[in-house]
């Protein structure tokens, strides 16, 4: 599932999106949320209507602030996100586990500039209240005059990029905290209520030491190919019990030589090289 | 007379979807789709309809619709009213409160202003609501942004969420100009027609093609969309449709 790739510790995943899916990008986020068991009260969004005053977003970043330190049953002021964790009392109890779900790209750069949002991007990142930002970008949506600059910032903000190529390919580019970048490629089934992903044997991870090797090149199916070449198990067995019609239909018992001797024969039992005195 | 277009469009129901947009590509003419539901809207009993008149005055539509069968002038001021942004120009010039931005209001933060007002005070008495805006694309060259018309058409989502029975339907022309506005305009609603010319050229018998795209069912992951493709032919008095390939096209 593709929940499972995208709900991990990362924190601000990006998701690209070229289907022109925008419409369902909160209902698809959310989906990905419950699969994973993410319950609805740890679930957090800012609605369009709100987007035109500034004060939304900061109401959003209290709320969450508030809300963590009411759960830990902390009375006093609430978190100041502006001066990030450094203002954090440090116990781990105090940790929220917050998943913001942002509206779209679209409608962001509609209402505030890329500055601000690029700013509160990373505010949601640095805030140890929050445990995942979520935001969807549709470039066929974007109509800023810099919109492939902002979508390079939105990436270079992001740990986690998936990029929707078709109904068939995403890609999924991961960047771990140790500083290790993979890039992989899935070929993706989507129905209505699923989205089944399947590793592709692609280029390997971008950056890692770990090469692969040439014979791995040779195997590799490509994704658009119309042919099987592998073997599962199941086909192996069915093709070792084959057999092919050259083949003896049944092992002889013992090796027997049919000869039919001439008149002229002379067999004898006598060693033939007696004379030679060897 | 324009009852087999609405039928090929899902338009002709009584209850219509919440937000219908309609593109208009470069060097085709989809104005008649408007006079089509603006007519089909008046015929409904006690269906009030607001006509925002933005690429002509009203004169215009109560031409087209006398062509169609049926006269505005009957119902303006009872189940139409109309906002007649050019002709207000027209007659109080640069005092006209479209180019003056009173109170500090854009253009389009004045058109949603008086659509509200409009709707707050007939929409009660009617047991549905149809707020007409032909078209968008006049919003620029008023002088309106990108972004200001996509807040525009957000605000008119919005209201037609908080209302049951309020359908808006909004054209905007050259959307192969301004595809990335026609994408997030079409987002917010449930249908979306496409008024398309002919790849092969200039045909006498047909005049363009359209593409209805309707929103069945939204899924977590996909869509479930169904769409229909009709070719039309707009006659001096009525509007004919045809199934591509069908035979018998005849003048």
């Amino acid at each position: 599932m593709l929940s499972n790739l995208l709900v991990t510790k990362q924190k601000v995943v990006f998701i690209i999106d070229e289907l022109n899916r925008e419409r369902i990008a909160l209902r698809f986020i959310d989906s990905l949320l419950h699969e994973q068991g993410q319950e609805a009260g740890t679930i957090k969004t800012l609605p369009i209507g709100n987007l035109r005053h500034v004060s939304s977003y900061e109401a959003l970043l209290n709320e969450c602030g508030n809300n963590n330190n009411n759960n830990n049953n902390q009375s006093g002021e609430a978190a100041d996100f502006k001066s990030g964790p450094t203002t954090d009392t440090g116990t781990s109890s105090t940790k929220a586990e917050y998943n913001i779900i942002l509206p779209t790209l679209a409608d962001l750069l509609c209402y505030q500039t890329p500055a601000y949002i690029f700013s509160f991007l990373n505010r949601l990142r640095r805030s140890e209240h929050v445990r995942r930002v979520f935001l969807w970008a549709s470039p066929q949506h974007l109509q800023h005059h810099h919109a492939q600059y902002i979508l390079a910032g939105c990436e270079y903000l992001a740990e986690l990029i998936l990029r929707l190529e078709s109904e068939t390919l995403l890609s999924l580019i991961s960047r771990k905290p140790g500083g290790g970048v993979s890039n992989k490629r899935y070929a993706c089934r989507i129905t209505k209520t699923e989205f089944q992903v399947t590793p592709l044997d692609g280029p390997a991870a971008v950056g890692s030491p770990k090469q692969p090797s040439p014979e791995a090149d040779q195997t590799a199916e490509p994704a658009s190919s119309t042919f099987k070449i592998e073997l599962d198990e199941d086909e192996v067995v069915a093709r070792n019990a084959l057999t092919l019609p050259y083949e003896r239909t049944s092992e002889p018992a013992e090796g027997n030589i049919i000869y039919t001797p001439d008149a002229d024969d002379d067999f004898d039992d006598e060693d033939p090289d007696e004379d030679l005195c060897i | 007379m324009a009852t087999s277009v609405l039928l090929a469009c899902g338009l002709n129901d009584q209850k219509l979807p919440g937000f219908v947009h309609i593109s208009e590509e470069s060097n085709v003419d989809g104005s008649f789709l408007i006079s089509c539901i603006l007519g089909q809207r008046l015929r409904i009993s006690n269906a009030g309809t607001l006509l925002v008149c933005l690429q002509h005055h009203y004169q215009h539509y109560f031409n087209a619709g006398m062509r169609l069968g049926y006269n505005t002038n009957i119902f303006q001021g009872k189940t139409l009213n109309v906002i007649d942004v050019l002709s207000d120009m027209a007659s109080e010039g640069l005092s006209c409160k479209w180019l003056r931005n009173p109170d500090g209001l854009t253009l389009t933060e004045q058109l949603v202003e008086d659509i509200r007002a409009q709707v707050e005070s007939n929409y009660a008495n009617r047991n549905s609501y149809t707020i007409l805006i032909d078209n968008l694309s006049i919003l620029f060259n008023l002088g309106a942004s990108k972004l200001q018309v996509q807040q525009f058409c957000q605000d008119l989502a919005s209201l037609a969420k908080e209302r049951d029975n309020l359908t808006v339907i909004t054209k905007l022309s050259n959307s192969d100009i301004y595809q990335p506005t026609d994408n997030n305009v079409a987002k917010l609603g449930q249908v979306r027609i496409q008024v398309v010319r002919l790849k092969s050229g200039v045909f006498r018998e047909v005049d363009g093609k359209l593409l209805i795209e309707r929103v069945l069912d939204e899924g977590s992951y996909a869509c479930e969309e169904a769409r229909k493709e009709v070719l039309y032919k707009v006659n001096d008095r009525n509007v004919k449709v045809f199934t591509p390939g069908e035979v018998g096209v005849k003048v």
